[in-house]
């Protein structure tokens, strides 16, 4: 009897914490709007010089880099918001705290700059979709939308998708230094392997700048 | 356009570019006593074959700008040292063809040869065209450059295998020309702080062009470079003090001559050899602290100062005053060398920092005074010597830094992939039957629930 009264005691307590869990993952934070238009455009005057030679426009190379805070990407929908990450003790890089946010590799390339800018999303929680679920459905063209805390934007193209073992993928190549400014966001795919209590593969997405 | 995809001899080759000698023994000494930790990548080697090959590129590159703004300057004044500054400039084209070539063949080479000493004959057009004021010979210059940045970006988007693509490759060439042609234009205008500005950022840009060179080649042929990759935070470190290193000897030299001509831009030479002093020593404070960057910064902008002298002395032809000047620079070498053997904790040793810093500042001097003598046949070599030789140091100090700091340069790139899934959605079909038991137990939980509770309360019979 008491025995049987510890099962349905633990049945209650997964049924709640899944209750409890579902309705964390449907409490999507909305990203404040941020007029991002007037500091966008509001970029310094030259200043007036001394010589009558003309100044011309390409004198340094820009820099591109933003720090963002809020990602949206149109063709599915999602309008998230950014949490730095970094590399956790086991090696793997972070993954945002919530389920609905994306996590930039902050120690990283900044998304803009030459290099490749890495994110990361969940693609479900424990009982349903996440901010990346629909991530595999991005393909090349579509647009990828980043925000810094002033409103300055970059746009990103998708160009293509791949996936890999999760044990086995091209660090170097997602996460190393390129010449082209990239931005590459990755989420789980694949079989979910019960007792590694993690999909099989990783889905990277693979986008550059839009200049 | 045909490219041998394979490597010709390629560390010995750029061993060659790089003449090893004073402060090689120190960064051997840091590798042999040190704790070095070295990982796959790399990550906290001051010096791997990618690296090097960066900072080969970086070197020659940089180089590149430096002398063509040097060459320029030189032309539009009908200098004496005119043919001599164009050669160097011809010679530093020699070697970054042989370069290429020792990755992608003699063909290769000779194909970014006949490219690359375009450009340099373009601006020589510029600088004869602004002589003879003769705009639409300028306007002619300016299309060939353009014409010139097509053709170099294609050979290395080809050669890279696409790594490096034309059209960002377009507009870096075209950053790097429109910086030569201010820092020219300013100079004839009379307008000497956006003259050196821009030669400041021409030398700095190329760092930018070297670091995604060599990425492209050490990508493309990974067993040649032990898979190693040139984006490390030590490889930031080497090239930030080689750019700084050898900016600084670039300037000094420039400064040293345009003092000894009495020539307008002095001041602005000056300035820019100032400003760079004061990012070295910035770049030291962020190592070793706020003091250690201004008792650096001290040490450091005394043998400038002592340089001046010199040339002060030469001006008013004071043997006396040459000869306390070279005593206050020998004075300076051991006050910097015990600098840096505090600092790095004996890693870089005092008596092999001296040595270093005396061809430093004899190759200075040497270039200071065979340009005086108008020798230039000897300035020049020597002015690149002098440049080359601030790679070494920039390896040394680099080395010694990582080795005494290894945590800082342990390297940032993940070992795996983020775990950014938890089943829920997972298309398996155990898992689908998973969401489905948990629904059913919660819906069985709010039929049963009550009736435990009311089967708790019930009176016992």
């Amino acid at each position: 009897m008491m025995n049987r009264m510890k099962i349905w005691f633990f049945l209650v307590m997964v049924g709640m914490i899944a209750m409890a869990l579902t309705l964390t993952s449907c409490s999507k934070e909305v990203s404040p709007a941020v007029n991002d238009a007037q500091t966008a455009a509001s970029s310094p005057s030259p200043t007036p010089t001394k010589s009558v030679l003309q100044t011309p426009s390409q004198l340094k190379e820009e820099d591109l880099g933003i720090v963002p805070v809020s990602i949206s990407i149109p063709a599915i929908g999602v309008d998230a918001a950014i949490e730095e990450v970094g590399t956790m003790k086991n090696g793997q890089m972070g993954v945002p705290q919530n389920i609905d946010g994306v996590g930039w590799f902050e120690p990283g390339t900044k998304p803009g700059e030459r290099g490749n800018a890495v994110m990361a999303g969940h693609v479900d929680s424990l009982t349903g979709p996440a901010v990346f679920y629909k991530l595999d459905r991005l393909k090349a063209g579509d647009e990828v939308v980043l925000k810094d805390k002033d409103g300055v934007t970059r746009a990103f193209i998708v160009t293509g998708t791949a996936s890999y073992p999760r044990k086995d993928a091209p660090l170097e190549n997602i996460f190393g230094f390129s010449y082209q400014r990239h931005l590459n966001l990755i989420t789980c795919t694949g079989e979910f392997n019960k007792e590694a209590k993690t999909h099989e593969e990783r889905l990277v997405v693979f986008t550059e700048l839009q200049k | 356009m045909k490219m041998k995809k394979y490597l010709v001899a390629l560390p010995l080759s750029l061993a060659l570019l790089l003449p090893t000698a004073g402060l090689a023994s120190a960064s051997d000494h840091s590798h042999g006593g040190g704790t070095m930790t070295t990982t796959a990548a790399g990550a906290a080697e001051a010096s791997n074959k990618a690296v090097d090959l960066r900072a080969a590129l970086d070197s020659l590159l940089s180089e590149h700008a430096y002398l063509a703004v040097v060459a320029m300057q030189k032309g539009i004044d009908g200098k004496g040292d005119f043919d001599a500054a164009a050669g160097a400039l011809l010679q530093n084209a020699d070697d970054l063809s042989n370069a290429v070539a020792s990755v992608y063949g003699e063909e290769g080479g000779a194909a970014f040869k006949e490219i690359w000493t375009s450009h340099i004959g373009y601006f020589v057009d510029y600088v004869k065209a602004t002589g003879a004021k003769d705009d639409a010979a300028k306007k002619k210059a300016l299309a060939d450059l353009d014409d010139y940045r097509v053709k170099q970006a294609a050979f290395l988007d080809t050669a890279t295998g696409g790594r490096l693509v034309a059209k960002e490759l377009e507009e870096g060439l075209k950053v790097h020309i429109n910086q030569l042609v201010w820092a020219f234009d300013n100079y004839v205008a009379g307008d000497f702080d956006k003259t050196y500005d821009s030669l400041r950022e021409s030398i700095h840009h190329m760092y930018g062009v070297g670091k995604g060179l060599s990425w492209a080649i050490t990508d493309q042929f990974p067993d040649q470079f032990d898979s190693k990759t040139v984006d490390t935070p030590a490889a930031e470190l080497r090239a930030s003090l080689n750019h700084l290193f050898s900016e600084h000897a670039a300037l000094a030299i420039l400064a040293m001559q345009k003092g000894i001509d009495g020539a307008k831009d002095f001041n602005a030479s000056a300035a820019a050899l100032n400003e760079n002093t004061d990012e070295l020593s910035a770049a030291i404070a962020s190592v070793y602290g706020k003091e250690g960057g201004e008792a650096f910064h001290k040490i450091w902008s005394s043998h400038i100062g002592y340089f001046v002298d010199y040339v002060k002395a030469t001006g008013a032809k004071d043997d006396a005053a040459k000869a306390k000047a070279i005593a206050d620079l020998d004075k300076y070498r051991a006050e910097q060398a015990a600098f840096l053997d505090t600092a790095t904790e004996g890693r870089l040793k005092a008596a092999d920092m001296e040595a270093g810093l005396k061809i430093h500042v004899d190759e200075l001097l040497k270039a200071f005074n065979s340009y005086t003598e108008m020798d230039y046949a000897t300035t020049y070599p020597t002015v690149r010597e002098a440049y080359a030789h601030m790679y070494e140091v920039g390896l040394g100090v680099t080395s010694a830094i990582v080795d005494q700091f290894p945590d800082q340069f342990a390297g940032k790139m993940p070992t795996e992939m983020p775990q950014t899934g938890m089943g829920g959605m997972s298309h398996s079909k155990s898992s689908t039957s998973d969401i489905l038991m948990i629904s059913l137990v919660i819906m069985a939980l709010a039929v049963l629930i009550p009736f435990f509770i009311a089967r708790r309360n019930a009176p016992k019979s």
